[in-house]
Order: structure tokens, then C-alpha cells, then sequence
């Protein structure tokens, strides 16, 4: 049958399906769909006649507009309909849903499904998110009209593409839509942070499964303490282990330690034995303090080694190391005795030795350092990282820029859903 | 499970209950308690152990909701109710929460004006403050300032001691019913009910526990949280009417606000209990004034779709700022005109809330009820008996509120 238009569901739902005689074999209850190339199609209505549920195929119907729908069959020859959780329903499972808008990166609600005659098929053309949505479901979408008409405005509509959507439910995956999930896992990681915060834990937790442990790590770093824990709580601990594993050290140690002490442990447990390590030690420190938000991924050569011996080994160590832009020297016993910027280092001549470069006049605090008293350090020195270190001088970690602005200033994906 | 490792999982999960149950004593409930016992004395104290139990009841499916879903009641409606029945629960929130705000601010300018300082100057500072505060602030300033506002309740327990109660008919009226054949009686005792469970508070708890995230291992001491903050609210409403009932009850002092009691109580329990009296009104009201708007605009934004956040701009989130700061506005601005129609805009509003209880009572329940939300947490059918019970009792006191308010021919009030 052709449908060559525009509709929206909500316009249809509760109108009367004709047969050829004209006579009303029922109402449009809800609309099944299916898998389509390219987008997802209308297989069949079901229609409400007496309280009973019909089965009304695509291919019977002769006219389907807003106005009319018709079916080119007779009541006598309707097969009743069971409601099953295994067929996508529009009103029943879309209408109302949350689902994320991988375009606008954020998490919006369903307010109505826009369709589109394809050939001879329906397909789910759009989503509405807008105020447009929310009227015509109310029946009034040309009162608003009139309304924002008087008041000189324009009434927007709202909709998303069907390619840019992403079902949250799990329900909704259950058909393979054309779009992938890989959508939301091409969205920056703050983005992807921003959304999951605003969905249930449960929700939230799908999203992240599908995921790749670099992304996921990203993601979770810019989540609140909370959610972090509900999140890798909720995962299996090999799975939660690799994405630990993905993280600078500092920001596992944050997260682990607000996890319970058993799923800690166990975590702990099926990390290498280095990283494993390396976060405990992060893990003794006040959490408001320079230990606290150290990290000890940093690099520091000798200070005898050549400035083409240190190109060479920076260009393997800082694969893994989050800041580079300072490489500190340490002697044999890694007690800091210099910092060489990574400018200097490209800048000098290849057999100059770093302790020939090397400033030794620098700032550094101890682990005990209150965080802001080391916030006002970077500020006032335009520092990117600050080494920590101890009473006797051996090197424990740095504090970079981008941490302490994260204490000072939690970032927006931070803050809750609700913040009541 | 050892004895410390679960102090610590409920040290983990308490909060939301509490948190709600405290901000329910706000300037009206401080008022009807207030009221209450100046006019009946400790004869009405029998009626908080009911409410109490119908408050846990209720709170308790609530929670349920909240941690088996991870969603807020708003959330769970919309989706399984659609978008008229959400829309029209929401406009009539808007209304009945506006009338609460402008409750509130009126307290906080009562309260202002025992301490001696000028509503037409405090009024507008707490606006300003209370929208800069939320919308400008961290999370963690919000959320100190209201721990620290919870604890400052404490306050009605010493003015209660300080007003030297008879305890004996004081427990004697909180454990033996008495039931008076006096309409003004059955209103205010209805009145104390209605106060206490309020529909707005049911969206709250739910978006905060769902909020925290607590999971469904946790929900038993999630649920002690929730029994505990119950109590807590009804511990504070008890000392609020011993002071009145013991102070201005003998006096025959018949007082019509919180603000009156406190006034009245300084020349019989002395210049310390009216102002700490003062002060926690001052104290309630404010803290309702940052959660109940802050709260109406979260459910309505996310109930309709809409953009959510309070470090938002106007242009990224209009509908939830524009809703935010119109309801703190505009019930500043009409605390601030004189003569505004303070008394029916608050009996609308109580109105409102009266019509919307049922509906939000009888979508929850359902909702708990729904074995596809809630899995094998749905209520047990024994329990079901005793929440419906609870609830028909409620939506009875409800509805005869409603008439007898909309009716005013059976009471004198």
C-alpha cells in the first residue's frame, strides 16, 4: 500500500480503521515495528474493537493518513492479538521512554514517533522531544500555536533524527536498529559522563558494558564518587578490573576507595601486581591532601643520563604517563634533585647531560600539603605539576593542574543528577 | 554480616530518609503543630502515632521504589502512565508547591519579624541568598547548609523541655486516644496528617534515594533510614505541640500561626524558648524555601523531558530556571505586597495538595504493585492489605478536607 506522507503517532492513535464498506472494524490501539533498511518500519497495527485486541497486517490496509485508515478486509477475517514483551509496541514501548540524543549528547524523553511513507512502507522517521510533542499529546498543539502566534513567537519543533538516537532500555536494543550503539561510544567521555549521571544507575550501568575499557575508563573518571562506586560495583570484577587498569593511578585509587572493602579487595586482587601497588600506596593518604591527589605515574631519569639517551626513553615511558611535560631527576636512591621542562630537553644539544640543564632551585610539597595550599602554589609559580615528596626528599609523586582544578572546581559532569 | 559492618552500610545509605522527614516540619507543619496545641493542649498528641505509622508505611514503598528502579516517581509515572496524566499531576504540583514556598516565605518573614528585623528587607535577602546559593553554589556548600539546618530542629526538643511540661498527661495523651466531637478537633487532627504526608515529599524521597544510588543489597538499611527519619519528623512535631500545649494551652492563648506562638511564649516560658522557637521557624522555613522550588523543578523538567541542572544556564535549561526562580520570586513578591490574598493563595494550595495526595498515593501504589518494575519487590499481599487500608483512610481524610475547606457550613475554622 502507498503512504506517501508524514505523521505523527499520536495523531492516529484511537482513530477508527475503516473496512471497505466503510464500516469501523476497531480502534489503532498501538503500531508493532520491525527491523527496516535503512530505518525500522511499521509491520502491523493493533486495533481495539470491544475491548478485544486485533491484528491488523501492513499489508492489508489500503488508505493510512491522519484523516483515514482503511483496511481492505473485513472484521470477519481479523486474527485477535496477544500483548507480547517480545514485540516492540511505539505507544507501549517508545512513547514516554528515555532514550539518549547522541547528536546533542543528552538524555531527553519521548514525546512522540514521527513516520514516513518509504516506498510502500512506514518507517519511524524522528523522534519528538519538544514542546510540539508534549501539546499534541495533550490535544492542544494548535492552541500552543495560536497561543505563541499572539506572543510574536515561533513554536519550535523538536526533533531528532532516528539515526541519532539511542535506546537506554534494554528492551528497545532487543531489535537491531540501524544505528549501532557505537554512537554513544564515539561521544567524548565527559559527554558520555554528562549522560549516564542523568540516567538510573541500571541504565546507566547497560551503557556502560558496551563500551571499551579506554572509553569506559575516561567515562569514569568524570563521574561523581558515587555513581562511580554503583557503577563498577555492579560490573563483574574482571570487567571492573580492566577498566581500573585503563586509569591513571590516582583517579583508581579515588574510585576504589569508595568502593566497599571486599569488591576493593578483589579488584586489587586481579590487577598486575605493579598497578596494584601503585594505587594502594595512593589509597594511605588523606583524600584532601597533596598525597591524596598525587599521582605516581611520572618519569625521572638519572642525572647522568644524556639528553639523547632521555628522547629515547621518554618516547617509550610516556606512553603510560599522564603528564610529561616536566622530567624530574632523581639520584640512586630517587631523591629528587632537579626538574627539566620538556622544552629544554628538545631544545639542548643531544650529549648535553640533565644535570647540566636541570633547574635545581623548585617548589615541591610533602604528601600532608592541604590541597589548597597547593593550588595556590601552581597558581602563583604557573606550574603544570608540582613534585611531592618527602621529609628526607625522595620523590613520591606529582600533582598536576588538571587534578587540582578538578578539587577546586568540580567540572559540570560532576555534580548530580539532582541536586537536592 | 557483623554488627560494625552494618553500621557502616547504613552509615553508607542514611541520608535521604532523614533529610525529607525533617524538611517536612516545615513552616506549615510548624504552624499546624503549633496550632494544635494551643487550642487542644496534649489532646491531640495521640494523633502523631498514627501518622507516624502511615507515614513509615507509605515512605517504605516509596524507598522501595527508589532503589529497586533507580528512578524518580515522576520518571516512573510518565513512563507508565503517559504524558497526560503526568502533565496534569505536574501542573497541580506546580500550584499546591508554590503555595508551600509562599508558606515558607511567610514564616521566614514572621520569624524575621520576632527577631526584630524588617521583612521588607529580609525577605528578599533570603530570595537572593537562596537562589544564589543553589544555583551558583557547589553541591557540597548546598548540602552542608542543609545537614547543618537538619540539626538546628533539635532546637523545638530543648524549647520543649524548657516550656516544664507535666510528662505523666503528656504520655497518658500520646498513648490513649481521645476522640472530641468538635469539628475544629477533627480538622486540625486531619490537618496534622495532612501536613505530614504531603505529595511533593513522596517525589523527593524517591528521586534521592534513586539519586544515591543505593542498591538493592543495601535496602534494608535504607529502609531503617526511612523508619528513622519518620520518626525523627514526628519526635519534632511532638515537642512543638507539648511546648504550645504546655505554655499557651493553660493561658487559653488561641494562636492562628507558628510566628503567634512564639511571640506569646516569651512572657510564659521565658525569652529563650520564644526565641529558639523563632529561630527554628526561621530555620524550617528557610530550609524549605531551598528544597521545595529547587525540588517542583526537577520533577516537572524531568517528567516532561526537559533539561535539568542547577549549573545551567536560562538558554541551556529555560524551563527548569524559568521554573525555578518564578516560583522563589514570585512568592517573595507576594509576601511583599500588602494585602496580597496571603490566606486563600495557602488554602488553594492546601486544596491542591488535598485533591492531588490520592492520586499520587494510588499511582504508587499501583506502581509498586507493577511485578514489571518491580520484580520480586513488589509488596507482599498481606502488606498490600495494610497499604491500602493506610492509604483509603488518607484519601478519606483527604477528600473530607477538601469539602470541608471548599465548604466551610461544617466548621468554624
Amino acid at each position: 500500500m502507498p503512504f506517501f506522507s508524514e505523521l505523527f503517532v499520536s495523531e492516529i492513535l484511537r482513530k477508527p480503521v475503516l473496512d471497505p464498506r466503510g464500516e469501523e472494524l476497531g480502534r489503532v490501539k498501538d503500531l508493532v515495528v520491525v527491523k527496516g533498511e535503512p530505518l525500522p518500519k511499521i509491520s502491523n497495527l493493533v486495533i481495539e474493537r470491544k475491548r478485544k485486541l486485533f491484528n491488523l497486517q501492513w499489508s492489508d490496509l489500503s488508505i493510512f493518513n491522519k484523516r483515514i485508515i482503511a483496511a481492505n478486509i473485513y472484521g470477519a477475517r481479523l486474527q485477535s492479538y496477544e500483548l507480547s514483551e517480545k514485540d516492540l509496541l511505539v505507544a507501549r514501548d517508545i512513547f514516554d521512554k528515555q532514550i539518549v540524543d547522541a547528536n546533542g549528547a543528552k538524555v531527553v524523553r519521548v514525546n512522540d514517533v514521527k513516520l514516513e511513507g518509504l516506498n510502500t512502507e512506514a518507517v519511524l522517521l524522528a523522534v519528538d522531544v519538544g514542546m510540539r510533542g508534549i501539546m499534541r499529546r495533550l490535544g492542544v498543539e494548535r492552541g500552543g500555536e495560536d497561543l505563541m502566534r499572539l506572543l510574536r513567537m515561533h513554536l519550535p519543533y523538536n526533533l531528532i533524527s532516528w539515526n541519532y538516537i539511542q535506546p537506554l532500555e534494554p528492551k528497545l536494543t532487543a531489535i537491531s536498529l540501524t544505528v549501532p550503539r557505537q554512537m554513544v561510544a564515539d561521544l567524548h567521555p565527559a559527554d558520555l559522563a554528562a549522560i549516564i549521571s542523568q540516567v538510573s544507575h541500571k541504565e546507566g550501568a547497560i551503557l556502560f558494558k558496551g563500551l571499551d575499557a579506554e572509553t569506559a575508563a575516561e567515562a569514569l573518571s568524570e563521574l561523581e564518587p558515587e555513581t562511580q562506586a554503583a557503577i563498577i560495583t555492579g560490573m563483574d570484577t574482571d570487567k571492573a578490573a580492566d577498566i581500573i587498569e585503563e586509569m591513571p593511578p590516582d583517579e583508581a585509587a579515588d574510585v576504589i576507595s569508595d568502593l566497599s572493602a571486599e569488591k576493593a579487595q578483589e579488584i586489587l586482587g586481579s590487577l598486575e601486581k605493579e598497578d596494584a601497588e601503585d594505587i594502594q600506596e595512593l589509597m594511605g593518604h588523606e583524600e584532601d591532601t597533596a598525597g591524596g591527589i598525587m599521582t605516581n605515574a611520572f618519569i625521572a631519569y638519572r642525572p647522568e643520563t644524556s639528553v639523547k639517551e632521555a628522547i629515547e626513553s621518554f618516547r617509550r615511558d610516556a606512553e603510560e604517563v599522564e603528564t610529561v611535560y616536566y622530567i624530574y631527576v632523581t639520584d640512586a636512591e630517587e631523591k629528587l634533585k632537579g626538574v627539566v621542562s620538556l622544552r629544554e630537553i628538545l631544545l639542548s644539544p643531544p650529549e648535553t647531560k640533565l644535570s647540566d640543564i636541570m633547574v635545581t632551585k623548585f617548589k615541591t610539597v610533602t604528601p600532608e600539603t592541604d590541597e589548597m595550599r597547593v593550588a595556590g602554589i601552581i597558581s602563583k609559580y604557573n606550574l603544570v605539576a608540582l613534585p611531592v615528596v618527602d621529609s628526607e626528599g625522595f620523590l613520591l609523586g606529582i600533582v598536576t593542574v588538571d587534578d587540582i582544578i578538578d578539587r577546586i572546581l568540580p567540572p559540570a559532569a560532576k555534580h548530580k543528577r539532582r541536586r537536592v | 554480616m557483623r554488627f560494625s559492618k552494618k553500621v557502616l552500610l547504613f552509615l553508607s545509605v542514611m541520608g535521604p530518609g532523614i533529610i525529607t522527614a525533617n524538611i517536612d516540619n516545615d513552616a506549615s507543619g510548624i504552624t499546624t503543630y503549633s496550632v494544635a496545641g494551643a487550642r487542644f493542649g496534649y489532646s491531640l498528641l495521640w494523633t502523631l502515632i498514627p501518622t507516624t505509622v502511615a507515614l513509615v508505611v507509605i515512605q517504605e514503598m516509596v524507598a522501595r521504589m527508589g532503589v529497586v528502579t533507580g528512578k524518580g516517581l515522576s520518571d516512573l509515572i510518565r513512563e507508565n502512565y503517559g504524558v497526560k496524566s503526568t502533565f496534569y499531576m505536574m501542573a497541580a504540583l506546580l500550584i499546591a508547591n508554590f503555595g508551600t514556598t509562599l508558606a515558607n516565605f511567610a514564616g521566614w518573614a514572621a520569624s524575621m519579624d520576632i527577631l526584630g528585623l524588617s521583612k521588607y528587607v529580609m525577605v528578599p535577602v533570603g530570595a537572593v541568598s537562596v537562589w544564589f546559593l543553589v544555583t551558583k553554589g557547589s553541591y557540597r556548600a548546598v548540602e552542608r547548609v542543609l545537614l547543618f539546618a537538619c540539626l538546628l530542629y533539635f532546637g523545638y526538643v530543648i524549647s520543649g523541655f524548657m516550656a516544664k511540661p507535666d510528662w505523666i498527661p503528656v504520655f497518658k495523651n500520646t498513648f490513649v486516644p481521645q476522640i472530641k466531637w468538635d469539628s475544629e478537633y477533627a480538622i486540625l487532627s486531619i490537618a496534622i496528617i495532612g501536613t505530614t504526608i504531603t505529595p511533593w515529599m513522596q517525589f523527593y524521597l524517591q528521586s534521592s534515594i534513586a539519586e544515591k544510588g543505593i542498591r538493592k543489597e543495601a535496602y534494608k538499611a535504607s529502609r531503617l533510614d526511612v523508619i528513622l527519619g519518620c520518626s525523627i519528623t514526628d519526635i519534632i512535631a511532638f515537642f512543638i505541640i507539648v511546648t504550645c500545649a504546655a505554655t499557651l494551652f493553660p493561658s487559653g492563648i488561641r494562636i492562628n500561626e507558628a510566628s503567634e506562638a512564639a511571640i506569646a511564649l516569651k512572657p510564659l516560658a521565658g525569652e529563650y524558648a520564644s526565641f529558639i522557637f523563632a529561630l527554628c521557624l526561621a530555620n524550617g522555613s528557610l530550609l524549605g524555601v531551598i528544597i521545595v522550588p529547587l525540588a517542583t523543578a526537577y520533577y516537572i523538567c524531568e517528567a516532561m523531558g526537559w533539561e535539568a541542572g542547577i549549573n545551567k544556564t536560562f538558554r541551556e535549561a529555560p524551563q527548569f530556571m524559568w521554573i525555578y526562580t518564578a516560583l522563589i520570586v514570585v512568592s517573595a513578591l507576594v509576601i511583599l505586597i500588602p494585602g496580597a490574598p496571603l490566606v486563600s493563595l495557602m488554602i488553594l494550595a492546601s486544596v491542591v495538595n488535598g485533591i492531588l495526595l490520592p492520586f499520587v498515593l494510588i499511582y504508587a501504589l499501583s506502581l509498586v504493585n507493577n511485578a514489571k518494575i518491580m520484580g520480586e519487590y513488589v509488596n507482599p499481599k498481606s502488606y498490600n492489605y495494610i497499604s491500602w487500608g493506610t492509604i483509603v483512610v488518607i484519601i478519606c481524610l483527604a477528600v473530607f478536607f477538601v469539602v470541608t475547606i471548599i465548604m466551610p457550613a461544617g466548621g468554624k475554622i
